[in-house]
């Protein structure tokens, strides 16, 4: 079961104004899924700020990025991916 | 002014956003009881990018650290003096030496991060009998500290008590914060009034806490900072007493006096100030025109 276990970590919420984002292993490369009312129309703003934001922290693994948005702002998105990707790799704070 | 001094939990994006279109005089970003232990993290990242982003119309914007009991407020001061924040408010304050260690992070947090030196000001929950006793060696412990602030149901737990609504187990304390503030030449501000359905209760205490010098008190919902505001709004009569004796000083300036006399009482600095303090909660502006 060990051997299997897949690592995921995950942050923020579904609340108005948050999205949840979760953290997880990939096979190759850098995979970002993105749903909720904004999803289509700010796809790639919203992908903008997932890469900026995980480039900034030196995330160079191969990760999926599945953020649950609900209306939230750049700003929000960028400190929920994070939260998520710093308890994923166990960074300091 | 700090007339109000609205609290915002610090993981909650929606109201981290909007909480300055309510008009508080403050904001107050929650990372201490407002978040849970397994979101301190989380909580810190967003109120740090929040701050960045530094949308909060004319609030002075504070937040409260966790307590220096805590592996929490380290990162905490960190996070949020790199944003340039006006203050931190500090939660059970109980000695000098708290004070003293928070100064010291500050200064070594605002070297690092290229802020002014001494810029973050402290404020100082005292939610124990023992900090309420230390009040003025708490408020003189450093130049950082800006203002002081009775706890409310910590403090009354510590007393082997619980909230009233008449406020009887806080009225000696506030009566003793007061005086510890003045003598230490910081202001005092009062603690939530936690019926957020009961206006005329919070005009009740807001008045009272007026009246005895309060500065202003905390907010913990919105609808609260009308009633406040209202209640700290000088009279029409207090207004225009404050303007004539703002104009009479500027008068006597203008001749080269130190002291003048409107209506047979002397105005002098303290008088001119509390005018200037009357006009500047009535939106007016404080020097002649």
């Amino acid at each position: 079961m060990e051997a299997n276990a897949i690592k995921t970590a995950q942050a923020g919420t579904l609340e108005s104004m948050d999205c949840l984002v979760v953290v997880s292993e990939s096979d190759a490369g850098r995979a970002i899924e993105i749903s909720g009312g904004a999803a289509v129309r700010f796809k790639a703003s919203m992908e903008k700020e997932i890469n900026d934001t995980l480039d900034a922290l030196g995330a160079v693994e191969p990760i999926r990025i599945s953020v649950q948005d609900n209306g939230a702002l750049g700003v929000v998105l960028g400190a929920r991916v994070e939260a998520a990707y710093r308890r994923y790799a166990r960074l300091a704070p | 002014m700090r007339r109000t001094m609205l609290y915002l939990p610090g993981n909650n994006p929606n109201m981290l956003l909007r909480g300055h279109l309510f008009e508080p005089d403050g904001l107050v970003i929650d990372l201490e009881d407002a978040v849970s232990a397994s979101e301190k993290d989380s909580a810190r990242v967003l109120a740090r990018e929040v701050l960045r982003r530094g949308e909060f119309g004319r609030c002075e914007v504070t937040v409260r650290i966790n307590g220096l009991d805590t592996d929490f407020w380290r990162d905490d001061v960190a996070a949020v003096v790199s944003c340039g924040v006006s203050g931190v408010r500090a939660p059970k304050v109980e000695s000098p030496r708290t004070v003293l260690d928070l100064d010291e992070e500050l200064s070594e947090a605002e070297e690092k991060f290229g802020v002014k030196r001494g810029s973050t000001k402290i404020f100082c929950l005292l939610e124990s009998a023992r900090g309420v006793w230390k009040a003025y060696d708490i408020a003189t412990a450093s130049p950082r500290v800006t203002a002081i602030l009775p706890g409310g149901e910590d403090l009354a737990a510590d007393l082997r008590t619980g909230r009233s609504k008449e406020g009887t187990e806080l009225e000696w304390i506030r009566r003793m914060l007061i005086v510890a503030a003045r003598a230490a030449g910081v202001d005092a501000l009062d603690t939530v009034f936690p019926h957020v359905s009961d206006d005329e209760g919070l005009r009740r205490e807001t008045a009272f806490v007026k009246q005895l010098g309060f500065d202003g008190k905390s907010v913990i919902h919105p609808n609260q900072i009308p009633i406040i505001h209202g209640i700290y709004a000088p009279t029409e009569h207090e207004i225009e007493t404050a303007q004539r004796i703002v104009e009479a000083a500027a008068a006597a300036a203008a001749r080269g006096l130190g002291a003048v006399s409107l209506d047979g009482r002397m105005i002098d600095a303290p008088v001119i100030r509390r005018a200037e303090y009357t006009l500047a909660r009535a939106g007016l502006p404080t020097e002649k025109r």
